[in-house]
């Protein structure tokens, strides 16, 4: 099969995946108790003001009409208007989608760069000391919920000693590029180092348990891999060492780790929302949890669609990643 | 380096020279991504118009511009952002927040409550008609230079009473009894009333927030959601949607300009990353500060914590029309049961005051001789058994984490009544959106028999609280009580002492029959840093024009 009918096939695959989703979270708006309108307006209000206020929502139309105005916008990327701010969906979506990116971008690197020499240095030295600590310290960090960790953080490190901003996002990579393309080079640097300085508590919060995981992958995999029998043919040939490790052991672990990097950016994307929440970080999350306190339909449809279209690209990239680590799998799947 | 923004000052910090601080500064302000259709500038005077405090740049100046106002910039932390920029759009407290900052009414409150002049300097009934008029201050100008006049008064009036000027404004029942609104000459407006509207002064001393008719209408709707215009205080600088609103001062203010030179609006919904800020020196109020965390905030350097009593009631309603709250003997043991006093003092850490009827102190119509109900489980044991409903099984229905220590207070609530050996008590924690629904059906059957909720009201009417929580076709009654209705309908239709008389004889009547356990008055509870000066209020707004360095 070729690249293009691959492609093809998951991109249609992808977009009933999204059709799939958002039907049925428009399906549970009939289900979830709250009415916007009573969330949006104080109790007291007067019952002509809430009528008035219902139709100015389009909310007293049938659902098969307000399920068909929503579904025929997206195509065209209009994904409706938000019933809190009245503005656009798609405008207020989009912007906090490099926040989001940044910070799953950001903790994806943090556990990666971590996590990897770890898994190395405990599989070549299994059953010593180096290989006892790494497995201390992934078992910790898978069983450390984020949201504590996340508090745990702001208490020490920022509140207590000072080195890190407790919360927030001072400024985004985007704006930081901007300077960079500008030629305003100590601008981009000042703000490349702000934007770090922020971004690295979040990171380091959203990226721990994603460590644990990845070093014990690498560690079995190693493991799997260093008792092979083209292992000791390579060391029989006389190849050194570090090339018997690195060059062949490691590449092949590496297949299984894409894959689990790739759908767990997938999940941080969507998975990030404690992480937004503790650390007032200013993404998707945040929209998602403030829209769905206030019940704000629209924008929760908004932000559940682009969290799920960026798990179907993801996928799609690591899948097209994997037959290039390992020419054996092809684009027939 | 001045105390600033801190994430401005974060970043300068690291950006070192004045030069980039100037560039960076606008950026900083506001829009921090590309897609920045959301962010806008500050109204028509936009950058040009507003005179010699150096804008933006100033900030990286080291504040020293010579002029005599102080450079004293602020932030300030609610719950959440501002649903958008326009004043008559909204329902919303922390919009509410945002907006009395850069627009005023006609008449506005002092920190106690009581009516103060704004915009209007005078005002009176018209002898004999259904009408009032506003005497209006003079030589007051818009943000963008523009004088205002009795037209935007009234322009402003009829946005909000007539959906035909403008839009459909969710706020036209909070002037409830004004039909419209006409200038006179240039400084009189003449406001028409449905009859005699008592409360009418009330009405405008909290709410309707005025703006400039040609601005208005030389906008589209969202235009106005994103921009602002009005004669207060502050004038907007930058808005990021749902992020950051910056005000900056308007120093043709007429009054003294504010000591706050910029102030910023940010939201955390968690209140343990307020209080982080607030101690980390990020922000410098924050709201709700939940009574745990109040030691955390005192024990530090950084701020101390400030109280007000609010204008929200906290209360257990019992449906009159089910056993057993149908019985008023069973309904007072109810509050006999409770410990009052150890619920505000324990639950609530003393941010709270005992209620005894359902107008509090501050309201008009409050009767001082009314005390809470004490606390005397045996007398509320040999109630429940001259009730003859000994042995019954009730539930509480509590929204959880709506009003500070929501759940807690039920929970102490049916705690004490559990005690009590012939009531079993239990709690139900409801989501509020779910609850609500039930209770604004209209149809009094639809609500739970017993339910904790809040009511704050703005205009310190009391009248109104009675009216839409006690009242037989109240929006939200759990009560009927015809000699209750006939004294609301006589204070409806009288001014002065026979209508504050009515009122108080109201709440005495309330306060025996016992159709709610009367709970706590909430209090507002701010995190307030060390380096400003200000006292909280109890209307729930952040008044930043009151602020001040502290010494």
């Amino acid at each position: 099969m070729s690249f293009a009918r691959f492609l093809t096939k998951r991109l249609l695959q992808g977009a009933f995946v999204v059709w799939g989703v958002v039907t049925i979270v428009f399906g549970l708006r009939v289900i979830a108790p709250g009415d916007p309108a009573n969330v949006l307006l104080p109790p007291d209000v007067d019952p002509e003001v809430r009528r008035q206020v219902v139709a100015d929502l389009g909310l007293d139309e049938p659902l098969h009409v307000q399920y068909w105005e929503f579904i025929s916008g997206i195509p065209v990327g209009d994904l409706g208007t938000s019933l809190t701010t009245g503005t656009e969906v798609t405008a207020r979506v989009a912007r906090s989608i490099p926040a989001t990116l940044e910070l799953a971008v950001a903790a994806t690197v943090v556990a990666v760069i971590i996590a990897i020499p770890l898994g190395v240095v405990s599989a070549t030295n299994r059953h010593e000391a180096p290989d006892y600590g790494a497995t201390l310290f992934s078992l910790a960090g898978i069983s450390t919920p984020n949201f504590w960790l996340g508090v745990m953080l702001i208490i020490i490190l920022s509140v207590q000693l000072n080195w890190f901003p407790t919360s927030q996002r001072a400024i985004g990579l985007p704006a930081v590029l901007t300077f960079l393309f500008s030629g305003e080079l100590e601008a981009a640097g000042a703000g490349f180092v702000t934007w770090l300085w922020y971004i690295t508590l979040p990171a380091i919060t959203l990226g721990t348990y994603f460590t644990a995981l990845i070093t014990r992958l690498t560690r079995s995999g190693m493991l799997d891999e260093l008792g092979k029998t083209y292992v000791r043919a390579s060391r029989a040939k006389g190849l050194p060492e570090s090339l018997v490790r690195y060059r062949h052991v490691l590449r092949n672990t590496l297949i299984p780790i894409i894959t689990v990097v790739g759908l767990q950016l997938g999940t941080l994307i969507g998975g990030a929302v404690i992480t937004e929440f503790v650390f007032d970080w200013p993404g998707l999350g945040q929209v998602l949890i403030n829209s769905i306190n206030s019940r704000d339909w629209p924008m929760v449809q908004g932000s559940l669609i682009v969290i799920s279209v960026g798990f179907v690209v993801v996928n799609i990239v690591v899948d097209t990643l994997y037959s290039y680590v390992n020419p054996r799998v092809g684009f027939d799947g | 380096m001045p105390e600033n923004d801190t994430r401005r000052r974060d970043f300068l910090k690291y950006a070192g020279g004045t030069a980039v601080a100037a560039a960076l500064a606008g950026c900083l302000g506001g829009n921090d991504d590309e897609g920045g259709e959301d962010t806008t500038t500050g109204g028509d005077g936009g950058d040009g118009g507003d005179g010699g405090d150096g804008g933006d740049g100033g900030d990286g100046g080291d504040g020293d511009d010579g002029m005599d106002l102080p450079d004293f910039p602020v932030s300030v932390t609610q719950g959440n952002m501002p649903s958008g920029l326009d004043p008559h759009d909204h329902r919303e407290t922390p919009t509410d927040v945002v907006m009395l900052h850069a627009y005023e009414g006609l008449i506005t409150r002092d920190a106690e409550g009581a009516a103060q002049p704004a915009l209007a300097t005078d005002w009176s009934r018209v002898e004999g008609e259904a009408a009032a008029e506003f005497q209006l201050r003079e030589d007051v100008t818009f943000h963008n230079g523009d004088t205002f006049v009795a037209a935007d008064a009234a322009y402003s009036i009829n946005r909000i009473v007539d959906e035909s000027v403008g839009f459909a404004s969710p706020q036209s029942d909070q002037l409830a009894g004004v039909s419209g609104a006409e200038a006179v000459d240039e400084t009189t407006v003449r406001v028409e009333l449905d009859g005699l509207n008592p409360i009418v002064f009330s009405e405008f001393a909290t709410y309707c927030d005025i703006m400039q008719q040609s601005w208005v209408e030389e906008r589209s709707k969202s235009e106005i959601g994103q921009q602002m215009n009005g004669t207060g205080p502050f004038q907007l600088d930058s808005y990021t949607q749902d992020e950051q609103v910056v005000l900056t001062r308007y120093e043709e203010y007429w009054d003294d300009p504010a000591q706050v030179s910029e102030l910023t609006f940010e939201a955390a919904s968690e209140s343990s990353t307020r209080v982080n800020q607030l101690l980390q020196g990020e922000t410098d109020v924050i709201v709700n500060v939940p009574p745990q965390e109040v030691n955390r905030i005192n024990n530090s350097d950084a701020g101390s914590v400030a109280a007000a009593p609010s204008t929200r009631i906290i209360y257990n309603a019992m449906r009159y029309d089910v056993e057993p709250f149908s019985s008023k003997q069973f309904r007072q043991a109810m509050n006999y049961a409770i410990d009052l006093e150890s619920i505000v003092s324990n639950v609530l850490g003393g941010f709270g005051a005992q209620t005894g009827q359902p107008t509090l102190p501050e309201f008009v119509g409050h009767n001082d001789d009314v005390d809470p109900y004490p606390y005397d489980p045996d007398e509320a044991e040999r109630l429940v058994e001259e009730s003859g409903h000994a042995g019954v099984e009730i539930e509480l229905n509590t929204p959880v984490g709506r009003y500070l220590k929501d759940l807690e207070i039920a929970q102490a609530v049916a705690g004490y009544i559990d005690e009590l050996p012939n009531v079993t008590a239990t709690v139900n924690q409801r989501d509020f959106g779910s609850l609500v629904d039930e209770l604004l059906t209209g149809n009094i059957e639809d609500k739970p028999p017993w339910y904790l909720i809040g009511w704050g009201e703005a205009t310190f009417e009391g009248a109104l609280v009675m009216t839409a929580l006690l009242s037989t076709n109240g929006a939200l009654t759990s009560w009927s009580n015809d000699e209750f209705d006939s004294l609301l309908e006589t204070a409806g239709n009288s001014t002065g002492d026979e209508r504050i008389s009515a009122l108080e004889e109201a709440n005495a009547l309330a306060h025996e029959e016992a159709p709610w356990i009367f709970l706590n008055q909430q209090f507002s509870v701010y995190g307030v840093s060390s380096r400003v000066d200000w006292e909280p209020r109890s209307d729930e707004r952040i008044d930043a024009y009151a602020m001040s360095p502290a010494e």
